[in-house]
């Protein structure tokens, strides 16, 4: 077959393009809309077809911003059929923050928000403002969940209104000890429910 | 006011024991609140503290202004004990 140069006034006349198999892509597996949810959680579609599963956040609400406790979205994970999310965390958490008066820019690290080894929760987004116009965006990626090898790794970049009215940009990355194939992710605020949003779960080959 | 979780898409209403479990999640994040505040408030005087360590070492002669300094910065979680300490406390001033 001969090769064909395409300018801008030849691509009208192409009947076929080849196929281009080795890109990857990207599939929707799940998506969840948040309804006064005390949790939201994902029980399938986690396996070893993927090596890469993102979940996107959309516009999460939660009930409450219950200003002195910092509500915060949190996830957890476990693995085969069990459902006490209480799985062995080492994780890092930073933010920056801004206003809209360009009053208190900065950026810092939270020990409040990591974890060493523990099996809580772990925050994606502390301090989650509930006006209503405030809500949360963003993604958590888990890499290579069914790997029986290593640990599994986690990391999550969300924006949100924080409670005090300002942007927050929070990074969370760390890590799942475990050599156990993860299968299940649970989703929820550290006090009230998610009201409204959306979490979707997509596979990267 | 009953509570339901979601999984697969699903709604499902928490039975009893989840309910009393995630009243107790909930009760527990709320009383960890100062402490997690102080730990935060910690972490930054650690950070304030060692940007001027240089200026301590044995071969160097702190001013009494930095001497204030630290010192201040190492009293400055006294007394710290709620959220709101923790949040309006106002910081030390570098010299």
């Amino acid at each position: 077959m001969s090769i064909v140069k395409l300018n801008n006034r030849s691509v009208k006349d192409v009947t076929a393009f080849g196929s281009i198999t080795s890109l990857g892509s990207l599939t929707h597996i799940a998506t969840q809309t948040a309804s006064s949810s005390a949790s939201i959680s994902f029980t399938s579609g986690i396996d070893s077809t993927y090596k890469e599963y993102i979940f996107y956040f959309v516009n999460i609400h939660p009930q409450t911003d219950s200003s002195s406790a910092e509500t915060a979205l949190v996830f957890q994970v476990d693995t085969g059929t069990n459902t006490n999310y209480n799985q062995t965390i080492t994780s890092t958490y930073f933010r920056s923050q801004h206003d809209e008066s360009a009053s208190s820019p900065a950026l810092g690290y939270r020990t409040s928000g990591d974890q060493a080894q523990g099996t809580g929760f772990q925050n994606l987004a502390e301090g989650q403002g509930a006006d209503n116009d405030q809500s949360l965006s963003g993604t958590l990626h888990l890499f290579d969940p069914s790997n029986t090898t290593f640990v599994k790794h986690f990391l999550s970049n969300v924006t949100y209104s924080h409670h005090g009215d300002y942007t927050m940009n929070a990074y969370v990355g760390g890590y799942v000890n475990t050599t156990t194939a993860l299968t299940r992710v649970q989703f929820k605020m550290t006090n009230g429910n998610i009201d409204s949003g959306q979490i979707l779960l997509f596979g990267l080959n | 006011m009953p509570r339901y979780k979601l999984v697969n898409g699903e709604r499902i209403q928490l039975t009893a024991e989840e309910e009393a479990a995630r009243d107790a999640e909930e009760q527990a994040w709320a009383d960890g609140a100062a402490a997690r505040a102080l730990a935060d408030l910690r972490a930054k005087r650690n950070r304030l503290l060692a940007e001027t360590d240089y200026l301590a070492l044995s071969d160097n002669t702190l001013s009494d202004d930095m001497k204030t300094y630290r010192q201040e910065l190492r009293d400055f979680p006294d007394g710290k004990d709620t959220v709101e300490k923790c949040k309006n406390a106002t910081w030390p001033t570098k010299p």
